[in-house]
Parts: C-alpha cells; sequence; structure tokens
C-alpha cells in the first residue's frame, strides 16, 4: 500500500559544502539518501515530495561535520499480508514463479498456482498456462496476485504471494 | 486422531448445506483454495457459493459428507498444516509463515532452481519434481547436458589482446575501472548449442561467479534458448572444488539421464558420465581464469593458444593509414636482408620531419635495454612450445620469431660501424615488438631478470645513444602525458555510451569497448608511449569517424580448433545409443548414461587388437599403463606381443623388434601413439592412413590428459590414495610446507627413479627445444654444450637428485631403452596413478615437475631462464672468439 506521510532525517554534511549552497546541497543530499531506500516500518520509500524543514546543523566537535535534521514528506510502500498487487513476473521455473511490485519481489509457490496452469519447461520463454492455453504466465507478464507473507529485512522486503483467489492471475487488456 | 491435526468447523452464523467438495483427502491446499461448494441451508433462491481455506497445508480427512447440513461451529474436515514444503528466505512459500520467528522447523533443503540457492524444497516435493522432469525428458526424447563454460566452449583472458578479433566479447564485470575480460567463443559454438539442444536440455555448470556465468550466457545465448535460466555458477554451488555435490540437488531422482561436458574430471570426481573435452585454448600464457581454489590449472598455458602477436603485425598491417613506418617494420620482420633493412631506413629518413616519430626514436633509444629483454624472453618462450609438433599455429610463429631474431640479430652484430638512424631503426623494430609483447611481459619476468646481464654488457655500445636522447626524451615527456590525458578522457566517454544496457544497444557496444580496451592498454601502460599513442590518434579517429569502419576491420583469426564438432558427433551417438536402449528396455525402465556412455566409448575401436611398442615401459605391467586403459575403454583388445589376430601395432619409433616384425605382415597397420589419442579425443576410429609411422616416431608417448578412462579411475588400489593426496596441489595445506618433507625416504627413492625414467623422455624433447637457441649461433658444437650443461641445470634446480644428472646422461644415449633395475621398486605403485599425479602437478609445486611420469608440459620458465643464462654465456664466448 503507497501512503504519504511525514518523515525524519539526518543529513551528515561535509565542510567543504559550507557556502551559498549549502541548503540546496542539503536538499540533493536528501534525495539520494532516502529515495530508494527501504525500511521495515514504512517500506520502501519511493519519493520525496515536500522538504517540510531542515532544522539548526549541530557542527560535530572535532570533526567539523554538520548534521541536519530534516523533516520532509514523501510517498512510501509498504506491502502488507493480504493486499492484492499487480505485479511483473521475472522468472518462471519448476518450483514456482518470481514476480516484481516495483521495488519489491515476490515468490509464487507452484501450490500457490491454480491447478489448472501447468508448467510448460520446453516452450521458450517457459511459462505457465492452462490446459486450453487460455492463460500463459510467462516472463514479463502482468499478473495480479495477493501477498500472503513478508520478510522485513535490513536491505528490503520480499513477499509471498498467491494466485489462489477470485479475480488474481493474469492480467489481460 | 494424528498430532498436530487442525479441526477446520463451520463459521457462519446459518446452517449450510454442503454441496460439493472440491478437495479430495490428501490433496494440498494453499491459502484462499476453493473447499467446497455450499449453499445456505433454507435459502429461497438456489445459490453456490465458495468455501475457501485460510490456512494452507493437506486435506487429511472429510468429514461432513456432500449434501449433509452443517450447523455452526460443526466440524467439516480434518486439516494437517503446512509443512513447509517450499521454503525461500526462511519464510514458507506456501503459507507465508516465517520460519525465523515462529520456531517452525521445515525439511526443504533441497535448492532444485540453479540460480536462486534460497529457494528450497523439501525431499517429497524434489522428488516429485524430479520425476515429472524425467518423464517430460524422457517424452521429449531429450537428455540432459550439463555445460562448462571456461576451456570448454570459452576461453577467457584477462590479459590485453588485440581490440578487434572477430568473436571475441569484452566485457567488464563489476563497474567502470574494474578488470577487462575478454572472451572467446570456441569455433562453432553456436552450431553446436543448436544442434545439440534439439538432442539436449541445455544447463551451464561453471566455476565462475555468478555475475559471470550470466554475462557469458547472455552472449551465447541471448534469447535464452538453449540454457533459458538453467545456470549454475560458483556462488550456488556447495562445495568449491567440486560440481558433484550439485547434481543431487538439480537432480533428485538420479543423474542417469544427465551428461556432462567438461575440461576437467577432476570436479566431477571423474564421473563415468563426464565426457573429458579437449580443453579450449585461445589465449596463450591464461589457463582457467575461473579454475577452483587450490586446483590452478596451467598446463600447455605457454605451447597452446594462438600467438595474438602475429595477429597484432596482421591487423597493424591492415590500417595502411599513416602507418608506413609500421609496415616497414613488417617488411624488416618478415626478411632476412639486410639491404632491405637500408631502404626501409631510407624511407624513415623520409619521414623525418614527423615530430612524433622522433619522439618515438627517442623513447625508443632509452628503452632498448628492457626492449631486447623481452624480445629474447620471448623467443625462447616460443622456441619450447615446439614440444607439441601437433600445433602447426604455433610452429608458424616460431619460425617468424626465429626469422625476425636473425634479423635483429644481423644488424645488431654490424651495431658499432652502422650510422645513428640505422640503429634507431633497429631499436623501433624491437620496439614494435616490444608492444606485441608486453601482454607476456608477466609470464617472462623471471626469464628477464636473468637476460639483464647479458643485455646490458651486448648493449654498450648503444649507451652513448641512450645519452644523447635522454635530452630530447625530457622535452617530450610534457605533450606525450597530454596525450595520455586525452585518450584517457576519450575513453571514458566511449564507456558512457557503453553503458547502456540495452539489448538493441550491445552489439554496438561491443563494437565500441574494443577500442576502450585499447586505450585502456595505452593508460595502463605507460612505457608503450608515444609509438602507441600514435596509433591510438589514429584508431580514436576512426571511432569518431564511423563505427562501421572498425567492423570492417575486425580480425578472423585462424584458429585450428574443431572439437565441437567432434563433441556434437559423441553426444548425437549417445543420445541414440540412449534411446535405442530405452526403446529396447520395458516401459518404465530407464538406462543410465553412466553405463551407456562408456559403452559408447567401448565401441570406438571395438574388434581392434593392438600391440604396443615402445609405448610402455618394460617395468610397468601392461595392464596398469594409461595407453593400455585408454585403447580398453576405447573397446580395442591389446596383448602384449603380435598374434595371429592383431590388427594394428602402436609403436613410438620405427627399428624395434615388433615393428619389424609388424611390417612383414600384411594385415597389421602400424601407427603412432598419435593416432590412440586423436581416436580417444573425438571417439571416432580416426584414419589410420594420416598416422603412419615414419623415420622420426613419435614424441607423444603419454595421451594427453583429456583422453582420460574415467572408468578405470575407480579401480585405483585404495593405498594409493594418501600418497596421492599428499602430492596433488589441491590441498591447500601443501602449499604452505614444502613438498618434500611429507614424503618417506621410500617415496623420494621411487621418485628418484622415476625421474630417470623420465629423462630419456625429456632429453629428447629437450633436444628438440634447444635446437632453436643454437640455431641463430648455427654452431653445431654450441648445441652439444648446452645440452650438457642445461640438463644439469635441469637437475640442479630441485636439488634434490645429485646423482640422477649421470644416469640420465647414460639414459639418453642408451635412446629410450629402459632402466631394467627400476623394475622392482615400482611395482608397488600403480603406473597410472603416477601419471595422474604428474598430470595434475603444478608449477607451483617443483617436485612435480621433475617428477612427473605423464608430463607433457614444456619445462617450466626457471628452466627457460636457466637456458638462456646458459645461451647466454655461450652467446657470449662465441662473439668474443670470433
Amino acid at each position: 500500500m503507497f501512503y504519504h506521510i511525514s518523515l525524519e532525517h539526518e543529513i551528515l554534511l561535509h565542510p567543504q559544502y559550507f557556502g551559498p549552497q549549502l541548503l540546496e546541497k542539503v536538499k540533493t543530499k536528501l534525495y539520494t539518501e532516502v529515495e530508494g531506500t527501504c525500511t521495515g516500518k514504512y517500506g520502501f520509500v519511493i519519493a520525496v515530495t515536500t522538504i517540510d524543514n531542515i532544522g539548526a546543523g549541530l557542527i560535530l566537535p572535532g570533526q567539523g561535520f554538520v548534521v541536519y535534521p530534516v523533516k520532509y514528506k514523501a510517498i512510501v510502500f509498504r506491502p502488507f499480508k493480504g493486499e492484492v498487487l499487480d505485479a511483473v513476473v521475472r522468472q518462471v521455473n519448476k518450483v514456482g514463479m518470481f514476480a516484481e511490485i516495483g521495488p519489491l519481489s515476490c515468490f509464487i509457490s507452484h501450490h500457490s498456482i491454480p491447478a489448472e496452469m501447468e508448467f510448460c519447461p520446453n516452450v521458450n520463454p517457459q511459462c505457465y498456462k492452462t490446459k486450453d492455453e487460455d492463460v500463459v504466465i510467462h516472463a514479463e507478464g502482468e499478473i495480479r496476485l495477493k501477498i500472503v507473507g513478508t520478510r522485513v529485512d535490513a536491505t528490503g522486503i520480499f513477499a509471498i504471494g498467491t494466485l489462489m483467489d477470485d479475480y488474481l492471475g493474469l492480467i489481460s487488456n | 486422531m494424528a498430532e498436530g491435526l487442525v479441526l477446520i468447523s463451520h463459521q457462519f452464523s446459518k446452517p449450510i448445506k454442503v454441496l460439493k467438495w472440491k478437495v479430495r483427502e490428501g490433496s494440498v491446499i494453499s491459502i484462499g483454495c476453493v473447499m467446497l461448494l455450499f449453499d445456505y441451508d433454507g435459502s429461497t433462491e438456489a445459490e453456490q457459493r465458495k468455501l475457501k481455506s485460510t490456512q494452507a497445508g493437506t486435506v487429511h480427512r472429510l468429514i461432513a459428507q456432500e449434501g449433509a447440513i452443517v450447523k455452526r461451529g460443526d466440524v467439516l474436515f480434518e486439516l494437517s498444516p503446512c509443512i513447509h514444503p517450499t521454503v525461500i528466505n526462511d519464510m514458507c512459500a506456501e503459507c507465508g509463515a516465517d520460519l525465523r520467528k515462529d520456531d517452525l522447523t521445515t525439511t526443504a533443503s533441497i535448492p532444485m532452481v540453479h540460480s536462486i540457492p534460497e529457494l528450497k524444497v523439501n525431499e517429497e516435493l524434489a522428488q516429485k519434481l524430479g520425476k515429472a522432469d524425467g518423464e517430460r525428458l524422457l517424452r521429449d526424447r531429450k537428455l540432459v547436458l550439463l555445460v562448462d563454460l571456461d576451456q570448454t566452449i570459452i576461453h577467457t583472458t584477462n590479459d590485453n589482446i588485440p581490440p578487434n578479433i572477430r568473436d571475441v566479447y569484452h566485457f567488464q564485470l563489476y563497474g567502470p575501472g574494474s578488470p577487462w575480460y575478454h572472451t572467446r567463443l570456441r569455433p562453432g559454438t553456436h552450431t553446436f548449442l543448436n544442434n545439440v539442444s534439439s538432442m539436449y536440455e541445455l544447463h551451464i555448470c561453471t566455476f565462475g561467479a555468478r555475475n559471470y556465468a550470466h554475462t557469458i550466457t547472455m552472449l551465447i545465448d541471448r534469447d535464452q534458448r538453449y540454457f533459458s535460466n538453467r545456470i549454475l555458477s560458483r556462488d550456488e554451488c556447495f562445495d568449491p572444488t567440486s560440481k558433484k555435490a550439485n547434481l543431487k540437488a538439480l537432480f533428485p531422482c538420479g543423474d542417469n539421464m544427465v551428461c556432462i561436458i567438461d575440461d576437467r574430471e577432476d570436479v566431477w570426481s571423474h564421473a563415468s558420465n563426464l565426457i573429458h573435452v579437449k580443453p579450449y585454448h585461445f589465449f596463450q600464457h591464461t589457463g582457467d581464469i575461473n579454475a577452483p581454489p587450490g586446483l590452478d590449472k596451467h598446463e600447455n598455458d605457454d605451447k597452446e593458444g594462438v600467438d595474438l602477436m602475429k595477429v597484432k603485425t596482421k591487423h597493424k598491417n591492415n590500417k595502411s593509414v599513416n602507418r608506413e613506418k609500421i609496415n616497414n617494420v613488417n617488411e624488416v620482420d618478415k626478411t632476412d636482408n639486410i639491404n632491405e633493412v637500408d631502404k626501409v631506413n631510407i624511407v624513415n629518413e623520409v619521414d623525418k620531419g614527423d615530430n612524433i616519430k622522433e619522439a618515438t626514436k627517442a623513447e625508443n633509444a632509452k628503452k632498448v635495454a628492457i626492449v631486447n629483454e623481452v624480445d629474447e624472453a620471448d623467443n625462447t618462450n616460443n622456441v619450447d612450445k615446439t614440444d607439441k609438433v601437433n600445433e602447426d599455429v604455433e610452429k608458424k610463429g616460431n619460425n617468424k620469431d626465429l626469422e625476425k631474431k636473425d634479423n635483429n640479430e644481423d644488424t645488431q652484430n654490424k651495431g658499432n660501424n652502422e650510422d645513428l638512424e640505422k640503429k634507431d631503426h633497429n631499436e623501433d623494430t624491437e620496439k614494435k615488438d616490444n608492444n606485441e609483447d608486453t601482454e607476456k611481459k608477466d609470464n617472462n619476468e623471471d626469464t628477464e631478470k636473468k637476460d639483464n646481464n647479458e643485455d646490458t654488457e651486448k648493449k654498450g655500445n648503444k649507451e652513448e645513444v641512450e645519452k644523447k636522447d635522454s635530452i630530447t626524451e625530457n622535452n617530450k615527456k610534457e605533450p606525450e602525458e597530454q596525450v595520455n590525458e586525452n585518450s584517457k578522457n576519450e575513453e571514458e566517454k566511449t564507456k558512457e555510451n557503453g553503458k547502456l544496457e540495452n539489448k538493441n544497444e550491445l552489439t554496438e557496444e561491443m563494437k565500441v569497448v574494443p577500442d576502450n580496451n585499447e586505450s585502456q592498454n595505452v593508460v595502463e601502460k605507460k612505457h608503450d608511449k608515444v609509438n602507441r599513442i600514435a596509433e591510438k590518434k589514429v584508431e580514436n579517429m576512426i571511432v569518431d569517424d564511423t563505427t562501421k569502419k572498425i567492423e570492417d576491420e575486425f580480425l578472423d583469426v585462424e584458429d585450428p580448433d574443431d572439437y565441437l564438432l567432434y563433441l556434437e558427433d559423441i553426444l548425437k551417438k549417445i543420445h541414440a545409443e540412449f534411446y535405442k536402449e530405452y526403446d529396447k528396455l520395458e516401459s518404465g525402465q530407464v538406462p543410465d548414461l553412466k553405463q551407456v556412455i562408456p559403452n559408447v566409448r567401448a565401441h570406438v575401436l571395438s574388434g581392434c587388437n593392438l600391440v604396443f611398442s615402445g609405448l610402455v615401459p618394460t617395468h610397468i605391467k601392461l595392464i596398469n599403463s594409461k595407453a593400455y586403459q585408454v585403447a580398453r575403454s576405447l573397446g580395442a583388445n591389446i596383448t602384449q606381443d603380435l598374434q595371429e589376430d592383431t590388427t594394428h601395432l602402436v609403436a613410438v619409433r620405427p627399428g624395434t623388434a615388433k615393428v619389424n616384425a609388424g611390417r612383414r605382415r600384411k594385415n597389421v597397420k602400424i601407427v603412432t601413439p598419435d593416432w590412440l589419442w586423436t581416436c580417444a579425443e573425438r571417439w571416432e576410429h580416426v584414419s589410420e592412413v594420416i598416422y603412419p609411422l615414419n623415420r622420426r616416431g613419435s614424441k607423444n608417448r603419454h595421451p594427453p590428459p583429456h583422453c582420460s578412462s574415467p572408468e578405470h579411475v575407480p579401480n585405483y588400489p585404495v593405498h594409493d590414495s594418501p600418497a596421492m593426496r599428499k602430492r596433488t596441489p589441491s590441498g591447500r595445506f601443501m602449499d604452505t610446507i614444502n613438498p618434500l618433507m611429507s614424503f618417506s625416504s621410500d617415496d623420494i627413492a621411487d621418485m628418484d627413479k622415476e625421474v630417470e625414467d623420465m629423462l630419456d623422455d625429456d632429453s629428447e624433447s629437450d633436444d628438440e627445444a634447444k635446437r632453436k637457441p643454437t640455431l641463430r649461433q648455427e654452431v653445431e658444437i654450441t648445441r652439444k654444450m648446452e645440452e650438457d650443461n642445461s640438463s644439469s641445470s635441469e637437475e640442479s634446480l630441485t636439488g634434490e637428485y645429485p646423482r640422477g644428472f649421470k644416469r640420465s646422461r647414460s639414459s639418453h644415449k642408451k635412446d629410450g631403452a629402459i632402466d631394467t633395475e627400476d623394475v622392482e621398486s615400482s611395482l608397488d605403485e600403480f603406473p597410472s596413478t603416477k601419471f595422474r599425479r604428474g598430470e595434475k602437478l603444478d608449477s607451483d609445486l617443483d617436485i612435480g615437475d621433475s617428477n612427473s611420469e605423464g608430463s607433457i608440459d614444456p619445462p617450466d620458465e626457471i628452466e627457460d631462464g636457466e637456458w638462456n643464462m646458459m645461451g647466454a654465456a655461450l652467446e657470449r664466448e662465441f662473439l668474443s672468439n670470433s
């Protein structure tokens, strides 16, 4: 799910940037340091929308670095158990398939794919398809899935998905 | 009721009527799975509703019957909870349970997908999937083929190579600034993969890093037709020194449909379903860059491969723009005539106005010492390569080198009388060589050092020139550096362009990248300098102008390797044989490739009755000899002596009793061992006509390492294995200690004898190798002396066999006669074991070189150095006399 929330971040600035462009530098540094990161609590920070407040800098004694507390608003993406999302299939194999929802990668086990869909390793690209070839899911295809579990760790979030529910599966245009 | 069962009860407020169960007892359900169709009891309009599972697991028992009406709280069915058969990142892929948090356990331990080791399934599921795979393969009449990358279908180097050789891909794995990789596809790779993929499901199984493996796969299989995502790399290997361990995980139902092609059998523990491929060697001085740790593979490094020096010269020939000078150099290369050199000098004088060229000269004068070292080192290096008679290309390279050498020598001898320009030109020539040789510099460093003394003396007269030119040199330095800077910038620009990862642009990148590389060479090797930079300028211009032009300038390198054609035939045969057998068997039974493959191999020479002459030393039992095992594995019969039904006589040299007897018989074909080795390499009955025994006989008494007979390997006696372990460099422990310490005195005595036996072989090949340095002096006596000296120096290298020297000489005079006195003590150790030990031994284990019975390697670099010293000393003597 996407949220627009207020967040805080501390920017550590090297003394070489002390000058007329100082605040600009703090802003650009915020963008590069924050966008694309992932925290367990808020999920992926997609984009910083506004910078609300750059607090008073505090010079670190002995180093000369300055710490600026920055308050900003950002769009974050936090996947939840039970959430239904659209994803792009990345890889298909006999154990299941991997899909990506933007920065979030997700695995769907063979058992969580409707039983009428069979794995076909011989065709290129490999795919899951129904007998009558009505529905064919292969890499680069778009699917709708439901998240049944997430693993949140320091570097990112990994999700387990399922296609076993109404209106899940291949998104046909 | 079994423990852990969950009762799923009806939770609706109204009672429901079960219409139809959608699951059966024992079926696996996941969250969201439709369990049953129901309707509210007593509802007016008939409507089917679905009851979905909220838990994953296996249906244990259905309690509510179809048609029954179930009230709230009544049990519908029993569910045994999820046993987490598929786990990824410690999370069950079925129910999403966190296996770290909830103190849950799982049996999932088999990573079934090649490139995703964190995705694991349990044994049961693995068996099921494996079985499905097997059935599918049988249905498609396919087999599994595990393809190794390095040295099997590609060869990769980190050395600097000419940028525009066809079928060589250039890439960096770890972003800008990381080392460049240059990968050459084995000739016919695409055809091979295309043809084989119709019979085999191809998997990549390499010891390269994941990044490397995937990059290479992208290069050879861009649309994933052959390998899909079946890529197993070092990152996924369980065991850093063996690929065997992963087989069980990839093929949980057994590897009876798995065929392997690899250039090294040790990583597969000499499996019998392995086809030991002749290693592909394109770039000289580069072994397997992804060899497992401790098992470095440098055999044949210097002998095999295409001499890129030549290629470069050719390449320069092609570029005629502003290149008179370079062309002149080439002329010099090709001629022995000094008059020709004079002519060239005149041309040079005409060009003299050119600033850069002047700078070059100044630079060259300074560099002479180094240049000559490199030049000479390279020559000796090449001389050693003649060991392998079969390699035409290298021979050519050698001849050419020799010519060059002679040429340089001639002009140098005149040195004192010659004017400065002439000298400069001569140096120019060498400078050129230097450029071409710098790639090999690393390898030659040992040799260089030893050459130093000689060179400084010889070049005494040139010192004046150096002093004079050093002034000019200093003046030129600044602009020079600027040029370097420029080229750097240029390079960065092009690199950025090349960064785009788009598939369409990848081809373009390939075109651009080579020149990046060229410029990087320049940047890295500052000592290449001006000469090079002049070229660079032209090249950058070309880049700017059109990229098409560069494409035109791609070089086709003559590559004699055609092994993939034979390999394809072998694989076809195996495939046909497997399915022939499969059709014969009752349904459900599947033949095992581990038996089929040796069988196919055993058909190669079936019906042939071989006799060996001079191939097996008398103190080795015939059945223990490597040659015997190779021939047996090909299905031939081998007898000790000529018999009525003998069809082939494999003889090392003419004139033996067996050869004479064989000549009298009509039906006996007399061939060299090369015939046998070729049969073993190609798995086919090669025509005997190509390998007649002539007066020169054959040097290849020992089979090349890739002509193995894996099915014999497991039969080695157990008591030998500790000794083997001691001597192989595979144990890292070995590298840290002196190998001699771990040998018993018996062992050392044994080795002593092996060395002595070896030396009649060695002295033959030494002979050949040494002819080259002496040729340039054209003094026959010198050669004799040198021979003696070097064989003694070889001895003194190890320092362990003071007595070996004399004995070796005496055995040399006997010319291959066998020391019968050694028979007894050598019997207790299998010679084939020794052979394998020898084969695997490395330069880092110096005991191995003098010890290796089966070694067909050239003497080491160190020995080159020794020889050079000797040669240099003799040369000095000779020069001072005349």
